[in-house]
Formats: C-alpha cells, structure tokens, sequence
C-alpha cells in the first residue's frame, strides 16, 4: 500500500461514507476485563464475548485486554490501555476486495492479517504515522518514546510527512517519533521486548477471556498414524547431495570407460606346415 | 458487497495530477482526515450480508466464538493453508487458557512457518514453563529453540556428520563376467559386477552470514564430503570434497508471500579413485530462488572445467577432461500434511578430450520426504522414497569397446530412505537404493544394489 493510498483512502471515507444502520464487520471473541466499547451513536458499555463489533467503533480497555476477529479472518489482540476505533471496514467476502483503516491513538495492539492484508488494503493509523500492512502480522506500541512498529510477517510501509519506511523482514522494528520526524531506521527488536509484548496482549493467569472451561486442548501429531494436525514443522533439509550419488557416477564413468581394456588376442599365425 | 463503493485501483491510479497533490498534501491531511472520520458512521448493511460467504466454521467463530471445539477444528483445518488465520485462532484459545503449552507450541511452529523468529521462540519459550507440558512436547520445543537460535545469529552453521555400513552387489558399476566386448577386447575382470561391503562418512556443512538488510542480502558457503573405503575392492575407494560459496541478493516483490533472490557461486571439486588423486573441478553457477504459493523453485546453471588423471587402475580417465555444463531446475514444496516433495529436473553436456567420452544427460529425480510419529512418541521419524532416471547419450562410438554403436544409456534409479530418530539430533540413517543401467552397449548394461545404514548427528 502505497502512502498517496492511505490518505486517498481517508479522504474517500470520509467523503463517501452517509449515516446509516450500523454493520458488523467483526465480533469480540475473547475480553477480559476492564474492556468498554462505544458504537457509533450509541453509549459507552463494557465489552463482552460475542459482543458486535460495528462500524466506527471505539474500543478502549483499561485493565483488560480483548481480541476482535473480523470478516476477513484478520484478528486485533489489544492491550491493557488501548484507545482503538475500527474507522473503515469494507469487505466483500465474494471477490476477497475492500479495505480496512483503524487508528490507534494509545497503547499496544498485534494485527493478525487476513483476506484485505494481503491485497495490502489494511492501514492503522497512529498519532505519528500512517501504517499499511500487506501480507501480514504487525505490532504496534505508542510509549513515551514514540510509536514502535513491529513487523513480524509482511511488508509494512510506515508513511507520515517527513518520509516513508519500508519493512520487509519479520523481526525488525522502526520507531516514530513524531508526525513530522521522519521513521527511523529498521533495528532487530529485542527478544525481551518480544516476550513482554507477547505478555502484554493476551489473558494474564487466572484470566479467561470471558469464555472458562478450557482445560486442555488435543491436538494430534504430525503424520497420519496419529490424529491429523496440519502443523507440521517443514519439511526438514534433506542431504540430497551428500556426495554418495556423484561419488558413484565417477566410479561408473571410470569403470565403463577409462579402465583401458586388454587387447584382442592376436589372430592365429599360419603354419605352412598345416 | 459489504458497505459502500470506494475508489478502485483504477481511477486511483490513473488520476495521476491526483497522486501528486496527494505526494504534496499527505502529510498536513492525514491526521485532519483522521480525525474527521472518527465520529462518522457506517455504511449500510443487511443482516444476510454479515459472514455471508465464510466457510461454516469461521461462521461458528464470529457467531459463537465460546464454541470450544468449532475454534479447536478451524485452527487445525486452518494450519494448512492460511497460517495467520490459524494464528489468530490459537491465539484466541490462549485468551480463553494462558498456561496450555500445546497451544503456545502450536503458536511457535506458525510463527517458525511465517519466518518470525522471535515471535516463534517467545511461544515456545514461554510453552516450556507451563504446567502441563509433557516430556515428549518439551524435548520437540527444546529441539526447534535451537534451530531458531541459529536462524536468529548473524553467522549461522547448520550441517550434518554421517558414518557407517554399506553393502553394494556392484559397487564398481560393472557389467557381468560374461560380457564380451564388440571391440574383440576383453574387459579387465577387475571391474566386472562383484559385491563387497564399505565404511562409508559423509558430511555436509551450510554457512550462511546474513547482512541483516530489508532484502535478505546473505553470503552462503556450503561443504560436502563423502568417503568409502571398501573392504576388498579398493579400485572401488572413492573420497569427494566439493565446496561452493557466493552472495546471495535478495530482490523485492512487493509480495511478501513471494521471495526472489539471485545467488552467483563458485564451486570447487576434488576426488580420489583408487586411493589416488583423480579429479579436480571448478566453475562456478548461478541460481535464482523464488516461489509459486508453497513451492519454491531454484532454477540453475552451472559451467565446470573438469581434470582427470590417469592412474594405475584408471588409464584412461585423462580422456573425461573437458568443460561440463549443467541447467537444472529445482522444485520443493509440501504435498500434504507431513509429505513434502522436492524434485530435479536437469540437462548436462560434457565437452572432453576424447570425443567418443563427450555425453550429453537428461535426468530427472524426486524425494517425498513424509514425516511422522507414532503415538505417544512426539518423536518424527522421516521416511524418504526416491526415484529417478537419466538418459546418457554419448557423443561417438568408442573404438576400444565398440566402434560401431554410440553408446545411449538409460539409468533408472529407486530408493527408500528411512530416518529414525535416536535421541535429539541423532538420527539413524538407512537407505535401499537400486540402480539399473539399460544400455545399447553391454558392457554398460549393470545394476547394483546398496543397502546403508549409519548414524547421523545433525547440528
């Protein structure tokens, strides 16, 4: 997603969208609280599981913390205080076609991509940048120091008004500082950083979502003769070339041809006295 | 359609006097827009449209995400295809359940399959300090931290070191005793068909240093080596060494389930036949790697200038001296779950010194590598079948083993390799190969058993 198409998206928002019958775009399957959400029009109430997650929503939590699913089988984890409002979501579920913007103004949220990711159609906006995500899976932190992006699958193009960042490997992090300071450079986030992201966006022990009696979950092992489970780890390297097979063709080529060969025994000589 | 019509990629595109002024105005509109938004509401939608053409499942988890066991069966029928959909369903049973280690696993494999490798050893990390985790599942996450640490460092050695046993009905290739050559000469008996049993070691060594650039700019190196040392017919030793190195530029797409890389290589090659020197190469390749969905593709070619000397029981080798070059193409990818394939397809033309050992070979190979485990053994054991040809055509009669016919060979090969695990990286390698060599030309008519076994540690 180019930068000139972030805004031009912005800008045909807001110019084309009428006030109409809220939709669903998406639902809260796990919440633990604090969680509150305000619909379009509507008032501020606690968000619960299964609860409609509607065009122009706000989501804020305090305490808590919430994933959304959406239609297109993207996902939003959101931390402890998070200010986030689903701002455009169209999708048409026929074609795979439409876009989705959100805007983060405070705390910490991951993007898990779906069907508009990777058409490059899913932007969040934050306070020091516009975020567009293609392909991918994406972590996004405004602290004190700035606005941290994570790119852990994708290509994320990180655009304000003093420059463009492009990142194209999972691991790497970019900070803004501001709208008008140009993205910095791409570093290796830190596996510390990683782990207290990982703690920040889901349930903390005793919490549950807002769904309890998951005690244990069965999941088969790889390969047919235990139950199916499709996440196999790749297929590991193979020493196809470990050298027997080359090892074997100039053993071949040497036997069939440069072994030389014993001379023909020479004719009988003629006795003239047969 | 599920809201109202925005501006396609089209007109978006061709307003180009647009574009510009939005290069101009993006940053002073942005945050207005954002901000103008904000309180707007939505666009019209019927109940029918919502979750209209979503698979049943999904359907289940927007509608009814507490349904335990509809989110269970999306999460493993999403792992196949759609990884971070997967990814987004294990993690909303996390919400449900922090401490199962199964689900932090399932994560860490997802996030290893994607690429992110910090993601993917945060999971696993973490799954090793929940209650619940068994020992099999403990020893499976300790094993892939390991290889994720190595993909996390700058420089990373991956490889392997194999040794042991093989039996051979024909090791030297060799036809029967009863071949009588065309040319009226006879063939050494030293190299008819016979058996004997080798100690064979094999090693194989990857370097890659990782530039750490946006593209994925790398410098590879790799070694291999194979030695065998039989145990009657040493005409039969062989030892090989061959070491390539080069960069490796990674090439944007745009497309970050599409790679695109370009490696140039130098390649170096020495052998010894009969416990002597007997061949030494260098050239140098050029491959590119990129993808189509799941299957990756390494197109190739290669261009060797190759030396033989002669020696006591190979007089003649000098002759294979000359330039080889070899086009290939290279396909992997998965099949199904736990099968996997990876196939060759290649052309060689060798150009030697003596014209009648010039050849021209079409050869084709496939590997279906199939991991699985037994139950109650998280262990993977891999089992590889194997199969290919090759179509040998040489450039002239050779007047010593018949004048009269142009050697045209066909070389049928078939295996089963099976690795099973011993204890963490140490597998026990066997391989069953069978080679048939159907020829124009009856001393060129053979076929060899090789039965092999031998332990492998792999690092």
């Amino acid at each position: 997603m180019t930068p000139c198409r972030i805004v031009l998206m912005l800008l045909a928002g807001a110019l084309f969208a009428s006030p109409a019958l809220a939709q669903q775009v998406g639902t809260a399957t796990a919440v633990n609280p604090l969680s509150e959400s305000t619909p379009p029009g509507g008032a501020t109430a606690p968000l619960a599981v299964g609860a409609r997650i509607l065009h122009k929503e706000r989501i804020h939590t305090t305490t808590g913390t919430a994933q959304l699913a959406f239609l297109d089988k993207s996902t939003l984890s959101i931390a402890p205080n998070t200010n986030i409002v689903i701002n455009d979501f169209i999708y048409d579920p026929n074609s795979g076609k439409g876009h989705m913007l959100a805007s983060l103004t405070q705390g910490a949220l991951r993007f898990v991509g779906g069907a508009l990711s990777h058409e490059g159609e899913a932007s969040i906006m934050t306070p020091a940048a516009a975020v567009g995500i293609r392909g991918g899976t994406v972590t996004i932190v405004i602290d004190r120091t700035g606005v941290h992006v994570i790119d852990q699958f994708g290509i994320v193009t990180i655009h304000n008004a003093a420059g463009t960042r492009i990142l194209n490997r999972p691991g790497f992090e970019v900070t803004i500082l501001s709208w008008t300071t140009p993205p910095g450079q791409p570093e290796r986030v830190t596996l510390a950083e990683i782990d207290r992201l990982l703690a920040l966006l889901t349930s903390k022990p005793g919490q549950n979502g807002g769904v309890p009696g998951l005690h244990t979950v069965t999941i088969g092992a790889c390969g047919i003769l235990g139950t199916q489970s499709h996440n196999c780890p790749d297929t590991p390297w193979l020493p196809t070339d470990t050298g027997f097979n080359d090892a074997g063709q100039l053993i071949t080529q040497g036997t069939q041809f440069g072994t030389g060969t014993t001379a023909p025994a020479p004719p009988p000589r003629y006795s003239p006295g047969r | 359609m599920i809201g109202a019509e925005s501006l396609g990629d089209g007109d978006i595109l061709q307003i180009k006097t647009w574009r510009a002024l939005c290069r101009r105005c993006a940053g002073a509109l942005a945050p207005i827009a954002l901000y103008v938004l904000l309180p707007v509401s939505a666009f019209s939608q019927t109940p029918a449209d919502f979750a209209g053409n979503l698979g049943p499942l999904y359907q289940g988890i927007l509608a009814r995400p507490s349904d335990l066991n509809n989110t269970l069966q999306y999460a493993a029928s999403a792992s196949a295809d759609d990884i971070e959909s997967a990814i987004g369903t294990y993690e909303q049973l996390l919400f449900y359940n922090p401490k199962l280690s199964r689900v932090r696993f399932e994560l860490g494999v997802l996030y290893f399959r994607l690429g992110s490798y910090e993601m993917a050893r945060s999971y696993l990390q973490s799954a090793l300090r929940m209650p619940d985790i068994t020992a099999d599942l403990q020893e499976r996450v300790e094993d892939l931290i390991a290889i994720i640490d190595k993909k996390l460092q700058v420089d990373q050695f991956t490889g392997y070191v194999q040794s042991g046993l093989a039996y051979q009905s024909n090791p030297g290739a060799g036809p029967g005793s009863q071949t009588v050559l065309a040319s009226g000469r006879a063939f050494d008996h030293r190299f008819f068909s016979q058996s004997d049993w080798n100690w064979f070691g094999a090693f194989g060594l990857n370097y890659v240093h990782d530039f750490e650039t946006q593209n994925g700019d790398t410098f590879e190196a790799s070694a291999i080596g194979y030695d065998a040392q039989e145990f009657r017919l040493h005409q039969f030793d062989v030892g090989l060494v061959e070491l390539r190195a080069g960069p490796r530029f990674g090439i944007p797409t745009g497309d970050p389930k599409t790679s695109l890389s370009i490696k140039p290589y130098l390649i170096a090659t020495g052998a010894l036949l009969a416990d002597t020197p007997y061949y030494g190469g260098l050239g140098g390749g050029l491959t590119v790697h990129t993808n189509v969905g799941h299957v990756a593709l390494d197109p190739y070619v290669e261009i060797v200038q190759q030396s033989f000397r002669n020696s006591s029981f190979y007089p003649l080798a000098s002759g294979f001296s000359g330039t080889l070059s070899t086009y290939g193409l290279q396909a992997s990818g998965p099949i199904a779950s736990g099968l996997g394939f990876q196939s060759r397809l290649g052309f060689g033309h060798a150009s030697d010194n003596y014209n009648p050992y010039s050849y021209d070979v079409y050869a084709a190979d496939i590997w279906l590598p199939w991991n699985f485990s037994f139950p109650g053994d998280g262990r993977l054991w891999t089992l590889i079948p194997t199969a290919g040809v090759s179509r040998w055509l040489y450039a002239a009669p050779d007047p010593t083993i018949d004048p009269n016919t142009t050697p045209r060979t066909t070389e049928w090969r078939l295996g089963l390799g099976l690795e099973i695990p011993l204890w963490r990286q140490v597998v026990l390698g066997t391989l069953v190969q069978y080679r048939a060599d159907q020829s124009n030309v009856a001393a060129f008519t053979m076929h060899n058993l090789s039965v092999s076994a031998g332990p492998t540690f792999k690092f």
